[in-house]
């Protein structure tokens, strides 16, 4: 059993789906981000918030997938300030709502005054509703953004354990744990890290407060990164114990503070059936045949 | 009636809620019509669901009866703790009417799936029925069977409001998703000639699509029977299907249609099995369904 808990699952195809569940994923956290272009209209907004907690959950089920969700502004979308506004008024809308795990991914992109502004906001947003933070980090300056990130929220006076700091690297692993965050890793192609990479730093720092990621989305990225990198920590000689806390346990533990998150919901699943999708415009077209489980038979599609 | 609705709702979650959610509860109705601010209202319609679980209410005979006699077709027994807790919420927002459609408005565009069901299934307890009627017909819309059923099955709004053509149109989608059509309310009394020749149309889709056809649908034809719909009777006799000819046979007892019952005669033991027609009609609505999982 793996957790994903940072995929944009809405820009993944069905077969994405499949092969996940086929690799073990249970559960997965879509965080709120942007699209690949910045919405100019707080509609936009409106409509995908909704989609995480509506369609694509709903979409994620019919693969035996449980989805869960963070709401944010990200932060390359903060430097629209008059548009960032509306979107704040907005979230108190959705942080409630079941399946919300976390307030995120928000941080800094340019480390810009605007990204600091509306960072600070979801911070006391986050303590206000009681929801761990998902922190974004940047590509660019990497470790003074995520240093900065971790120095505003703890001024913000959120307890370090109910953060993630996501997108780390070996440049900065080390202070972000030592400080008692949780730390994120993205094994995402060229951009982030690789398998090999991860293996290495979960030899050398062990497995405690550490996660890993895919956060596959709409760019070259890889639906089954944990489960290949779960694979790869096996062949490298890491414990089946530590494979399970950094490519699972650990998202849950974090997650899971958020009293939305429980093993039970994956555990205790009804059992796998497509025909509550039903035929024609749902994700199943006409003539196909839908799979179902049973409890003790795994019809093959 | 308002205040009715929620003493009413509330008595049955006592009979299956935990005493911590039903304090919480009666804390955020006093909040909400306290503050009267949205913000106070949407936060507990979203947080319901850390206290009310989505396990079916367990309904007495005397309070099924109790919920028709508030409102005709109500049946709470096909709802769960977590939706009843949801609409206990949304009865404590004031009713005035421009504020209340601006908040419902926001929070039927921003809910979850299960606060639409809760949603759209509280129709017929909302006030402003009649503006509701766009919002009802829209929900429809969706590809969500959750939120589908919650609008179309033992729900009295649709059929008490829909024009004829939406009224086609969410018959029609319920066959589409081979949803059970028994539990459509009205359905009998809301036959109509286009949606029977909308059934019969769907119905030799999928037989030159080589599928089979959900039985139920014949029940829509059998009060326009004539020589056109008994050549698809005929075709549905002849089916191997029990369930198939069961309908085929409720739809030519019910037909005036004088073919139709010179047809019937050639059937004289499968007839004298068939049981009194609603009844008929929901077990073979349901068998259908069993056949499907």
């Amino acid at each position: 059993m793996y957790i994903d808990p940072h995929i944009h699952v809405v820009s993944r195809t069905t077969d994405d789906y499949e092969a996940m569940q086929k690799a073990g994923i249970v559960a997965v956290i879509e965080p709120a981000f942007w699209l690949g272009q910045p919405r100019t209209e707080v509609g936009s907004f409106k409509d995908y918030f909704s989609t995480l907690v509506g369609w694509e959950r709903f979409r994620a089920s019919q693969f035996g997938i449980v989805h869960y969700c963070t709401m944010g502004l990200n932060s390359k979308e903060a430097n629209n300030e008059p548009l960032a506004e509306q979107v704040m008024e907005l979230l108190p809308l959705y942080v409630g709502k079941e399946g919300v795990v976390a307030i995120g991914e928000i941080g800094y992109d340019d480390q810009t005054e605007a990204e600091d502004k509306f960072y600070r906001l979801q911070l006391e947003l986050a303590k206000e509703v009681d929801l761990p933070v998902l922190i974004h980090t940047p590509h660019r300056d990497k470790r003074k953004g995520t240093i900065r990130s971790m120095d505003v929220s703890e001024e913000h006076g959120l307890d370090p354990k109910m953060v993630i700091v996501d997108h780390n690297n070996e440049e900065t692993v080390k202070e972000v744990l030592d400080r008692g965050y949780y730390a994120g890793f993205t094994i995402y192609p060229h951009t982030k890290m690789g398998s090999e990479r991860m293996v290495e730093i979960v030899k050398h720092y062990g497995p405690e407060r550490i996660i890993v990621n895919s956060a596959a989305d709409w760019g070259i990225s890889d639906p089954l990164a944990v489960p290949k990198t779960a694979d790869l920590m096996r062949k490298s000689g890491i414990n089946e114990e530590h494979i399970k806390l950094v490519t699972y346990q650990n998202a849950l533990t974090a997650f899971g503070q958020s009293g939305q998150m429980d093993e039970q919901d994956w555990l205790n699943a009804a059992p796998l059936d497509q025909t509550k999708k039903m035929s024609g415009n749902s994700v199943l077209r006409g003539g196909q045949t839908p799979r179902v489980e049973g409890s003790s038979d795994f019809v093959e599609n | 009636m308002k205040n009715q609705l929620t003493s009413f709702l509330t008595q049955l979650l006592e009979k299956s809620s935990n005493q911590k959610g039903l304090d919480w509860l009666e804390k955020q109705v006093e909040k909400i019509a306290f503050n009267r601010t949205p913000s106070t209202f949407f936060l507990a319609f979203s947080q319901a669901s850390r206290f009310f679980k989505k396990d079916k209410l367990t309904i007495s005979a005397d309070s099924k009866e109790q919920a028709n006699e508030l409102v005709v077709g109500f049946q709470p027994e096909h709802w769960d703790e977590l939706q009843t807790a949801r609409t206990v919420l949304m009865l404590s927002y004031p009713q005035e009417k421009e504020a209340w459609f601006v908040a419902m408005n926001q929070l039927f565009e921003t809910a979850d799936m299960h606060e639409h069901q809760a949603l759209f299934a509280a129709l017929p307890l909302m006030p402003f029925q009649e503006d509701l009627i766009p919002r009802a017909i829209d929900g429809l819309r969706t590809n969500i069977s959750l939120v589908f059923d919650a609008i179309a099955l033992n729900n009295p709004f649709p059929a008490k409001y829909f024009p004829e053509a939406n009224w086609n149109q969410l018959v029609l989608k319920a066959i589409f998703m081979q949803r059970p059509l028994y539990r459509i309310q009205g359905l009998e009394a809301r036959r109509n000639p286009a949606l029977a020749a909308i059934a019969r149309d769907f119905a030799h889709e999928r037989w030159a699509a080589g599928r089979d056809v959900m039985p139920e649908i014949w029940r829509l034809v059998a009060p326009f029977v004539n020589e056109m719909y008994l050549e698809d009777l005929k075709k549905t006799l002849a089916t191997e299907d029990d369930l198939q000819v069961k309908a085929a046979l409720l739809t030519l007892r019910e037909s005036a249609y004088n073919e139709a019952a010179q047809l019937l005669e050639s059937y004289p033991d499968q007839v004298a099995t068939l049981d009194m027609e609603a009844i008929a009609w929901e077990s073979i609505g349901s068998e259908f369904q069993q056949t499907r999982v």
